[in-house]
């Protein structure tokens, strides 16, 4: 009879815990079974009345309810929570992921971001990084660097002069003379600058401009060194082999000067846009240094010897940004300039 | 410069060679060549035909209808020629050939078919002559394909101009044939002259020298001239490099100065019949051939005729009335060499260059002046044989070169390339390129040919080029530096440069810009802006912009003109270089400036400058590791009077930072609030960075306590904490500012600042009445010094 009753109260359960819906629900549900007043309470208080023989048998039996009622309990419990975050994650909008940033960085002129790039290559090939000044004397720019008065070489290079006498520098070379006494007779020095041609301007050509030139001094440098040298800057530079090939070229202070021409990185040398189809980018003159360069610069070149070069930072700026104008870079086209930010 | 290489190989047999490997080895070895022309891929299947009869087109004022026979038929063909006659022989292209402007077919011109086409030169591509069809007056077999009689095939070169700067001796085919032969190891042939000491009897021109800049002046006369034109072969030779046929006597000097780069002059015999070379007075006007009026400048070397009337402004252009004409049957050969910065201030003062000047100026070799005359009595007797010398070769030979000898280690050429380079082949190399080598022990004594030794070549270095560009760069192996591991001196004001630009750019927002060295005096003008310059260009493209630069502000102020009606905030900032003034030598003062420049329509003046202050303070202490502040004083008239400070550490002032001034505001935009700073870029990224200290951190627990202190709104935070300063606590670690508070209408002339006081014990954890204690002492501190706590 007793036994029974925990029949019906365990089917009774049965029913009332498949409607459970909520956590409320639950709450009362709980109650209704597990609460003081419960009906598992209800019946503990009959162990009294049941037969000595059933007890044991009774006992167990409200205590397997009892067990079984709270790990339902339970388990409703973990079920409605993860029906609620179900529903949560249902109910959550994707987001447009796709929507544009701005990080309000402002930019960098592209010639500053090569330069870095550049400037980094080189000093991890153990370079100095040096300056030089805008404004230089005839002699500095000219002379020391073996183009004495009316050398044609001053012809290719329009001059700005200016009403002290002095001129604005045409070429990085105008710094070599200091650079060679401050730092030889062993040295490797880089120094970019801004150099200055007194020309009229087109998309291909400016007055105002930015090179980069370096010089190696020391004990047997070869012509061999110098190869091996610009392939693995350059190596460093396009992040992949490069072919190089000199060809005999003519600047007064080096001897013999060279055109480094790099097989086109982008085509690989079968001729594109940038390379103007013909395989090649004409890169870097350079040379060993005259010895009347070395000698002006207190070097002796029966000693020591060593190359120079150079670089166009422009060229490589619209090489990697197809840039097509090149007064862009000194201009104050901000909607043009902003673009590049501080990468590229 | 345009060579041809049928020309070329006169003088080496270049056959079996490619084109492609005569350019390749040719630009490596010796110049650049920029373009390659294949002359007369375009004209196929043209024949020499005759004009049979010419007929009006019935409906053209202009066209003819033509029947030409082109030997195995005869053509209908419509023209439009104004030169078209009948028993005229012309060049016909057939239906099916091609010209330069593409194929010929079946043709409709106004109604009548026409089968072919009649050229001229042009056409061809063999002559610029486009006034009418070809006259072909010399005796050709009717029919026959042009190109078997005339040599209408060739491969013309472009060469890099530049990359023959220090290379006089490549100024002309013959030069040129010597580097392919020595490229390609061939024999280099003679070049057939006339033995001009034939006529060593007759009399000779009178030529003398009154100019320092005349090295040698050769003549000789040659009369009795009746052939008017070149023959086609030379006029299209001249035509392929660049020139164009005028008369036989004119390219006869072209042609041989394209042989040997030397230029040559003709003058009609008639009418200059001596030579004198003298020294121009600046004064005197020449007409030249085409008719134009040039005053050479002072020192410009002319040549005059026995009446010492001017006749050719040496090197550079020949004068009208002495020219060559048609009717010229006795002339005047002048071989000469002049100086070369003589020649070249010349033509650039007169603003004429020529293919003679642009030679002389490379350094010329005097010792081609018989050489040239020789030449071209050669060629003028090969197409005229009645022409007759008429004078011995006259020579005024004022300054010679010095023979150039060099003692060459052969193991210097490897030592230098890098690679090894065999005595055999240096030896071999140098003859090919006609130096002489002369085996002396272990010492090779080389002397440099006189077409070499003007400039080009005169020491060892110049035989390790020689001899390298001829073994083959491409056969040198390249090999490492010697290793070092020396670590390299760092300048910090390069160093960081990039840091501070990146900073700018990416935490505030700001746009690198670069701009021109000089002033726009124009610009600054219109808005006031007062700003120095100390030196300018003596020549500058652009008026107004000749003031090289004092400063980098005016620039970016421009900039922010430019930029105003596409934006409402702009940020801009510079690390450039300006002339700050002049040294004692009169060298000027350089400096390299940064200068920042933050303009908005959103921002008020005041967030504009809090922003730049901290952005200058950012820079400053976490880039360069120098604390600045602020100072007032002087500094520039473009600032706000009131709102312009001083950019200052303990150790130095760097520039300065500021508002706009109010009148230049109004004439840029009023709508934007613009604050600038400009400081002294090398100053500041040198500063050392000051040593810093850890501040011991107490383990015991801190208290912190807010106080709003009430004081006169103008009092500077920097009086405020001076007036702090002498309040002593040994429980306040320090102070921060959190807030200041401005309102008229609560606070009237007043502003509260609230400090935050930091209280803590190194030893023990504050007890309460210490703290009341700090409370107490604070506020007792605040009423002394007159100020006042706000609730």
């Amino acid at each position: 009879m007793e036994l029974e009753v925990i029949n019906s109260v365990e089917k009774e359960y049965d029913e009332d815990s498949a409607k459970v819906q909520n956590l409320n629900e639950l709450e009362s549900l709980r109650l209704k079974y597990l609460g003081k007043k419960g009906l598992i309470t209800d019946i503990m208080a009959k162990f009294r009345e049941v037969p000595a023989e059933q007890k044991r048998e009774f006992g167990q039996k409200v205590n397997a309810l009892k067990n079984k009622i709270e790990a339902s309990v339970e388990e409703i419990k973990a079920n409605l929570a993860q029906k609620a975050v179900d529903e949560e994650i249902k109910n959550t909008k994707e987001f447009d992921y796709s929507l544009p940033v701005d990080t309000k960085t402002g930019s960098l002129n592209p010639r500053t971001i090569i330069q870095k790039q550049v400037v980094d290559i080189f000093k991890n090939m153990g370079f100095i990084v040096e300056d030089g000044a805008e404004v230089e004397t005839e002699y500095n720019n000219f002379e020391s660097v073996n183009v004495p008065k009316n050398h044609p070489a001053r012809d290719m290079q329009d001059t700005f002069w200016l009403d002290n006498g002095q001129l604005l520098k045409t070429q990085t070379s105008a710094a070599q003379n200091r650079i060679l006494r401050d730092y030889g007779p062993e040295c490797k020095v880089i120094f970019p600058g801004r150099v200055f041609r007194n020309e009229q301007l087109d998309a291909r050509h400016e007055n105002t401009f930015f090179q980069l030139e370096g010089v190696v001094v020391g004990k047997n440098v070869t012509v061999a060194n110098l190869i091996y040298f610009e392939k693995e800057m350059l190596k460093a530079l396009f992040k992949k082999d490069i072919e190089v090939r000199l060809r005999p070229g003519f600047f007064p202070f080096t001897e013999p000067s060279y055109e480094l021409d790099a097989k086109c990185p982008f085509c690989n040398g079968r001729g594109c846009h940038t390379c103007g189809n013909s395989g090649w980018l004409e890169l870097c003159p350079c040379g060993m240094i005259h010895p009347n360069v070395l000698r002006m610069g207190g070097i002796d070149p029966e000693e020591y010897n060593g190359f120079a070069f150079g670089m166009g930072f422009d060229r490589l700026v619209m090489i990697r940004t197809g840039l097509d104008d090149i007064r862009h870079l000194n201009s104050n086209n901000l909607k043009v300039m902003s673009q590049f930010k501080t990468k590229m | 410069m345009k060579i041809s290489i049928n020309w070329i190989s006169d003088y080496v047999d270049l056959s079996g060679i490619e084109t492609d490997e005569l350019v390749k080895r040719f630009n490596l070895s010796t110049a650049e060549i920029e373009g390659v022309e294949y002359k007369g891929k375009n004209v196929q299947n043209v024949v020499f035909g005759k004009v049979l009869s010419v007929e009006n087109h019935p409906e053209s004022n202009h066209l003819h209808i033509l029947k030409v026979d082109v030997g195995d038929e005869v053509l209908q063909i419509v023209c439009g020629a104004p030169n078209v006659r009948e028993g005229m022989v012309t060049a016909v292209c057939k239906v099916g050939g091609s010209v330069i402007a593409g194929k010929i077919k079946v043709g409709k011109l106004v109604g009548v078919e026409s089968y072919g086409m009649c050229c001229a030169e042009d056409e061809l591509g063999i002559g610029a002559d486009d006034t009418g069809i070809m006259d072909i007056l010399e005796p050709v077999k009717i029919g026959q394909d042009i190109k078997e009689v005339w040599p209408i095939d060739d491969v013309v070169l472009e060469i890099d101009n530049k990359s023959l700067t220090n290379r006089p001796d490549l100024w002309g085919h013959y030069g040129l044939a010597r580097e392919f032969a020595a490229i390609f190891d061939r024999p280099l042939k003679k070049m057939p002259v006339a033995d001009l000491t034939a006529y060593d009897k007759l009399p000779e021109v009178k030529v003398s020298i009154e100019t320092e800049n005349c090295f040698r002046y050769s003549s000789v006369c040659v009369e009795e001239v009746n052939a008017k034109k070149s023959p086609r072969e030379m006029a299209i030779r001249l035509n392929y490099a660049g020139m164009r046929d005028i008369n036989l006597l004119a390219d006869l000097t072209n042609y041989v100065m394209l042989d040997l780069g030397l230029p040559m002059h003709a003058f009609d015999n008639k009418v200059v019949k001596g030579i004198n070379v003298l020294s121009s007075d600046g004064e005197t006007v020449m007409t030249t051939l085409e008719g134009e009026e040039h005053k050479p400048p002072k020192g410009a070397t002319l040549i005059c005729d026995e009446t010492r009337e001017p006749v050719a402004i040496a090197g550079v252009k020949g004068g009208l009335k002495s020219g060559i004409s048609d009717d010229t049957n006795s002339v005047l050969f002048e071989a000469a060499v002049f100086d070369c910065e003589n020649i070249r201030k010349t033509s650039r003062t007169i603003g004429l260059i020529t293919d003679s000047s642009q030679r002389y100026e490379k350094s010329l070799d005097p010792e081609l002046t018989p050489v040239a005359l020789s030449r071209i009595v050669y060629l003028l007797q090969e197409i005229d044989k009645g022409a007759k010398v008429s004078s011995r070769l006259s020579d005024c030979y004022k300054k010679k070169y010095d023979k150039i000898t060099i003692d060459l280690d052969p193991n210097f050429i490897g030592k230098i390339a890098g690679a090894d380079i065999s005595k055999e082949f240096i030896v071999k190399t140098l003859k090919a390129l006609e130096f002489g080598v002369e085996e002396k022990g272990d010492i090779l004594k080389v002397s440099v040919p006189t077409f070499r030794a003007t400039k080009d070549v005169s020491i060892k270095e110049d035989l390790v080029e020689e001899v390298a560009r001829l073994y083959g760069y491409d056969n040198i192996v390249p090999k490492p530096l010697a290793f070092d591991c020396a670590p390299q001196k760092l300048i910090q004001s390069i160093e960081y440069e990039y840091d501070v630009k990146l900073m700018l750019a990416e935490k505030y927002g700001a746009n690198e810009i670069h701009s021109y060295l000089w002033n726009y005096e124009e610009f600054n003008k219109q808005n006031k802006i007062d700003t120095k310059s100390y030196v300018h260009l003596l020549d500058s493209s652009n008026a107004g912009q000749s003031g090289i630069r004092s400063e980098l502000l005016p620039t970016l102020i421009r900039c922010l003109d430019e930029n105003k009606n596409n934006y409402e905030d702009v940020k801009v900032f510079e690390i450039g270089r300006v002339v700050s003034g002049l040294a004692e030598d009169g060298n000027v003062i350089e400096d390299k400036k940064l200068a920042v420049l933050f303009a908005s329509q959103n921002k008020t003046e005041l967030e504009l400058f809090e922003e730049m202050k901290k952005a200058i303070v950012d820079i400053s202490r976490n880039i360069i590791g120098v604390d600045i502040a602020l100072e007032p004083g002087e500094t520039v008239s473009y600032m706000h009077p009131v709102n312009s400070f001083r950019i200052k550490s303990r150790i130095a002032d760097y520039g300065y930072m500021g508002v706009l001034h109010p009148v230049v505001k109004k004439s840029i935009d009023k709508r934007f609030n613009v604050v600038m700073l400009e400081v002294d870029f090398v100053k500041l990224a040198e500063s050392p960075c000051y040593a810093r200290k850890i501040k011991a951190v107490s383990k015991y627990q801190a208290v912190e306590i807010d106080y709003n202190i009430l004081c006169d709104s103008n009092l500077k935070y920097i009086e405020l904490t001076k007036l702090l300063s002498k309040f002593k606590s040994k429980i306040m670690s320090g102070y921060e500012l959190v807030d200041i508070y401005e309102n008229k209408e609560v606070l009237g002339d007043k502003k509260s600042v609230t400090l935050r006081f930091n209280l803590a014990s190194f030893d023990h954890t504050l007890t309460g009445e210490e703290i009341e204690k700090f409370r107490a002492d604070f506020e007792e501190y605040i009423k002394r010094v007159g100020l006042e706590i706000r609730g």
